[in-house]
């Protein structure tokens, strides 16, 4: 059993590490919990405390508007030890959701859905890492280590989605849609992933004996995802009281970005600039930017479902209002999947200097602003839009990679002919 | 997109550029070109399902509709010529209805003639003794407002009352009631045949001589000047010009601020609220039609004068300190002295009581003996020069540590004449009731006006301005002061003047929001141009591709039509 051997040996050695790294630098979790770059006003775990100190004297906790996250995470923080004082239950707990993310990409490697689908089959197959390979990347990944660290709420949400993807690409499509029931409900975005989570779905069930009818499959999977938030939702009103209070402090904060703390994202620095008449409407704008995708991706990929779902949490990562470097590591998780469109990119070196370029400026220009004071909001701002940049490109540069592959898949003779863009 | 779209025609694209490549671009399958369509039709159901209603909800500017005209038409009076008409009863015990009619007629006559300013005017009116006796002195609002309801307002009973031994008419105003007492000798009871009599010469000159500072005073508001009265003498418009700058601007509410100030260390208290219900409540009573008051105190020990101001100088002959008038202006130490230039919204009064140090005492004004000035449209001064004690064991006399309400009594009379001087009340009549009365019609008349041309204004700005917005309330505010101040008018009309000026009062505190409204404000400058600038940067980029993507679609499908329809 060398692969099990294998395994054990990555996800042993990723928990080890994380464990060492918070054992012998006890102050690292705090520090990174008050990095800007890991924890937005929207997966905070500094916030999260101030909910739970509230939420445990039965007060609401979304009094004083500090506390914009899910309530059923709560309840559930409520059972860990205090981690103030006892921080490694609440590590450990992060790190054993980390390995079950890393378990979940395991599963769709697998299950070999990047490569061959029912209506794809990428032209060099052969060229792939394994599961253990890629969870090996995922959990090895700086970016996942600090924000498992960070104990950033993000790390459900992560969870959810990968769940989602994982439990679609092995059939299992109730449990999909409930795994992104959650994910959805967390933080509201990920329900722009049903429609390629859906079509994945399909794709699996057609596999099989009779392929179902299109309409009313995702009619059936529409109801199973409203049904599964609505539960969430009814639970979280138990919890909260307040109805409407929970959702405007929650899903309104996400919707409407009152919030303008800096973060790695495009939104902030733009909203501090705009002018209060046209807030609203551009608020819509950068929505829709975000949303508009969906439907393109969908049309131009609809061969390859899971790749779409790739590419959106690519763009999640760049144009969502509270982006943290978590997201970044999901899209990140899934590109190695796509090993074999490796050899058709052509900006990787670019991509991959201005992404690390910007991950190591970004802190030294935040601390130039915010605490040296020799700096102002443009040096943070123009290293945000760096990071977007090397995120953007990367993301083209997938996207046409696969758009490469299907063609010479459809093409056979055209395989590794020059091409130039116009 | 772009890089979609653009990745996707590339090898075909360089294909057709480099015909030396051995193989021709396969050409495109029709499932490759219903992808595309499919691409570029998700992106622009998204703009025109979303985008378009998002952009119509987020950007349209909610302008409730005003009537302007009618605005347009209160500024310039065109909706109400305010008319002001008096109506003065005439109460004659002793005489012979005949004869009391026949009077009246003729001294109604006399009073027309007389009359050169058409919106003023005195209506007589007969009415017998019993009656007029309850309405005398009653200025309660209580009464006002009953008053109002039914009939106008009586603003002046003459009472005709016959005395032996007289050679002409006399008249005597009482000080205390709107009644103008005339006594005249029997004999001069005019027959009916006669057309003209001493006694009704008499009135009429007498009413005259009672309303004259009134009707210049409201001439010049609704004018802007006294030119069209030739009966006015200038000094007359002079001191209604004088008055009215004196005045503080009008407000619905006052702060009346009473300070003591003092350089020493006593007196430490006074009976400042025994002085206020005796001397200041029963005047702010009577000006409640007028205006809301509040009421603080202060006492301030150890005031010093300012460094810059003159020093008090001891002028032997009377032994007495005295201050040169036109030091007096350096009197108050601004600077030092905590006098809030405003509290809450409407301006403050300030009253300054100043108890001089006992090796200053007595201390006056050096031209006149004065003891007490007044500041305009900022409030009064009074030095009281309490008697001193000796009872100090150092020897120096000292001032007593505490004031009572007696002492403080000229002082508090003072106060009052100078509010109601600061409040614009006319110096004429003697009578403060009349005084009252026509405080009342001068206020709501420029009230009438003020609110009017606020009006004028909002209307003038919404059209030269097509891109503020106006909400909702506004747009009520702006009904309910067109409504306030019609019904004004009409109580003008009908001589319910404080009911005229109740309604005026409302008119213009609704024109003030109306016209202060934050949210209107907040774009009066952002011409269109600058749209451009705020769309264009961030909609640019993504629309360029969509919309050469949507144009290269359009282009293939009248394309393929025009090939079908060829053949």
């Amino acid at each position: 059993m060398a692969v099990d051997r294998r395994k054990i040996a990555v996800f042993g050695a990723a928990f080890v590490l994380r464990l060492l790294l918070t054992c012998l630098f006890p102050s690292l979790p705090d520090l990174l919990t008050g990095r800007v770059e890991v924890s937005t006003p929207v997966n905070s775990f500094k916030r999260l405390q101030e909910g739970l100190f509230l939420y445990t004297r039965n007060v609401s906790p979304y009094d004083g508007g500090v506390f914009h996250q899910a309530p059923l995470l709560l309840p559930l923080f409520a059972l860990l030890p205090n981690a103030k004082s006892w921080p490694l239950p609440t590590a450990i707990f992060y790190f054993l959701v980390d390995l079950l993310n890393a378990y979940a990409l395991l599963t769709i490697s697998a299950s070999g859905q990047s490569v061959k689908s029912r209506l794809h089959s990428a032209v060099r197959k052969h060229v792939r890492w394994d599961g253990v390979s890629v969870a090996a990347w995922f959990l090895f990944n700086p970016l996942t280590i600090a924000t498992c660290l960070a104990r950033s709420t993000s790390v459900f949400t992560t969870s959810g989605i990968l769940f989602a993807v994982s439990n679609a690409v092995s059939g299992n499509t109730i449990n999909a849609m409930l795994a992104l029931g959650f994910a959805s409900y967390l933080s509201l975005y990920p329900v722009l992933l049903f429609i390629p989570l859906v079509l994945l779905c399909y794709d699996r069930r057609s596999e099989g004996s009779s392929p179902p009818n299109v309409g009313s499959f995702i009619v059936q999977h529409a109801a199973l995802l409203l049904a599964s938030v609505a539960g969430l939702l009814g639970l979280s009103c138990l919890i909260t009281g307040d109805f409407w209070e929970f959702i405007s402090a929650t899903y309104g904060f996400h919707l409407l970005v009152p919030d303008l703390t800096p973060n790695v994202g495009l939104w902030w620095y733009f909203f501090i600039e705009m002018f209060d008449s046209f807030r609203e409407f551009f608020l819509g704008v950068f929505w829709l930017h975000l949303a508009s995708y969906m439907g393109g991706l969908t049309a131009r990929f609809r061969r390859q479902p899971l790749f779409v779902v790739t590419a959106l949490l690519g763009v999640f990562a760049i144009f969502k209002p509270y982006p943290s470097i978590s997201d970044a590591s999901l899209f990140f998780a899934l590109l190695p999947l796509y090993r074999h469109l490796f050899p058709l990119m052509r900006y990787t070196f670019f991509a991959g200097s201005a992404i690390l370029y910007s991950s190591l400026l970004g802190p030294a220009f935040y601390h130039l602003w915010i605490y040296a004071g020799s700096g102002n909001a443009n040096f943070f701002y123009a290293i945000t839009l760096v990071w977007s940049l090397g995120l953007s490109i990367l993301l083209a540069d997938t996207v046409f990679a696969a758009l490469r592959d299907e063609w010479e898949q459809e093409c056979p003779g055209m395989v590794g002919a020059e091409v130039r863009q116009v | 997109m772009a890089t979609k779209i653009g990745d996707q025609e590339s090898p075909q694209a360089s294909a057709s550029h480099q015909p030396s490549v051995k193989r021709a671009p396969p050409p495109e399958t029709p499932a490759a070109i219903q992808t595309r369509f499919r691409v570029i039709a998700a992106f622009w159901a998204v703009i025109i399902f979303l985008g378009f209603p998002i952009w119509w909800k987020t950007t349209s500017i909610y302008r409730a509709s005003l009537p302007i005209e009618e605005m347009v038409d209160w500024a310039d009076g065109k909706a109400c010529r305010p008319v002001f008409p008096l109506e003065i009863h005439l109460a004659t015990p002793s005489m012979q209805s005949l004869e009391a009619q026949h009077l009246l007629r003729t001294t109604q006559h006399a009073l027309d003639d007389l009359n050169e300013f058409a919106a003023h005017h005195l209506r007589l009116k007969l009415s017998n003794g019993s009656t007029t006796a309850t309405h005398n002195g009653e200025d309660s609002p209580e009464s006002f407002k009953y008053l109002a309801e039914e009939t106008a307002d009586t603003a002046l009973t003459v009472r005709l009352l016959p005395q032996e031994g007289l050679v002409g008419p006399r008249s005597e105003l009482q000080t205390a009631t709107t009644q103008l007492d005339i006594f005249y000798p029997p004999n001069q009871v005019p027959v009916p045949s006669s057309s003209n009599s001493p006694l009704s010469a008499f009135i009429t000159a007498e009413l005259q001589r009672l309303y004259s500072e009134e009707k210049a005073t409201i001439a010049y508001i609704l004018s802007g000047n006294t030119a069209g009265l030739d009966s006015t003498s200038p000094q007359l418009a002079e001191e209604i010009d004088r008055r009215l700058r004196r005045s503080i601007k009008y407000a619905e509410t006052y702060h009346l601020s009473f300070s003591l100030f003092t350089p020493g260390s006593e007196p430490s208290s006074w009976d400042i609220e025994a002085a206020v219900n005796e001397y200041v409540s029963p005047l702010l009573q009577a000006l409640s039609p007028i205006s809301n008051f509040t009421i603080d105190t202060q006492v301030q020990l150890y005031a010093n004068f300012a460094p810059t101001a003159p020093k008090p100088e001891y002028d032997e002959s009377e032994a007495v300190w005295t201050l040169k008038k036109e030091g007096l202006s350096a009197f108050v130490n601004a600077a030092e002295w905590p006098l809030n230039p405003s509290i809450g919204s409407g301006p403050t009064i300030n009253f300054i009581l100043y108890i001089p140090d006992p090796s200053q005492s007595p201390l006056f004004v050096k031209e006149n003996r004065a003891s007490s000035w007044m500041v305009p449209q900022w409030g009064g001064v009074f030095i009281l020069n309490p008697p001193l004690s000796h009872t100090d064991k150092q020897g120096g006399p000292s001032n007593p540590t505490h004031l009572s309400q007696d002492s403080l009594g000229p002082a508090f009379m003072t106060f009052s004449h100078q509010l109601l001087t600061l409040l614009g009340t006319p110096s004429t009549p003697t009578s403060l009731p009349l005084r009252l009365q026509t405080s009342i019609r001068i206020r709501a008349a420029s009230l009438l006006l003020s609110a009017s041309s606020t009006m004028g204004s909002l209307a003038r700005l919404t059209k030269s301005l097509p891109s503020i917005p106006i909400p909702a309330t506004v747009a009520t505010s702006v009904s309910t002061t067109l409504s306030h101040l019609s019904s004004s008018c009409a109580h003008l009309r009908e001589g319910r003047f404080s009911a005229a000026l109740a309604s005026a009062r409302v008119a213009e505190t609704e024109a003030e929001r109306s016209f202060f409204e934050k949210s209107m404000v907040g774009q009066v400058y952002f011409p269109d141009e600058h749209k451009v600038a705020v769309y264009l940067p961030l909609l640019g980029p993504i629309g360029v591709p969509l919309v050469v993507g949507l144009l290269k679609e359009l282009k293939r499908i009248a394309g393929r039509r025009k090939a079908k329809g060829a053949p």
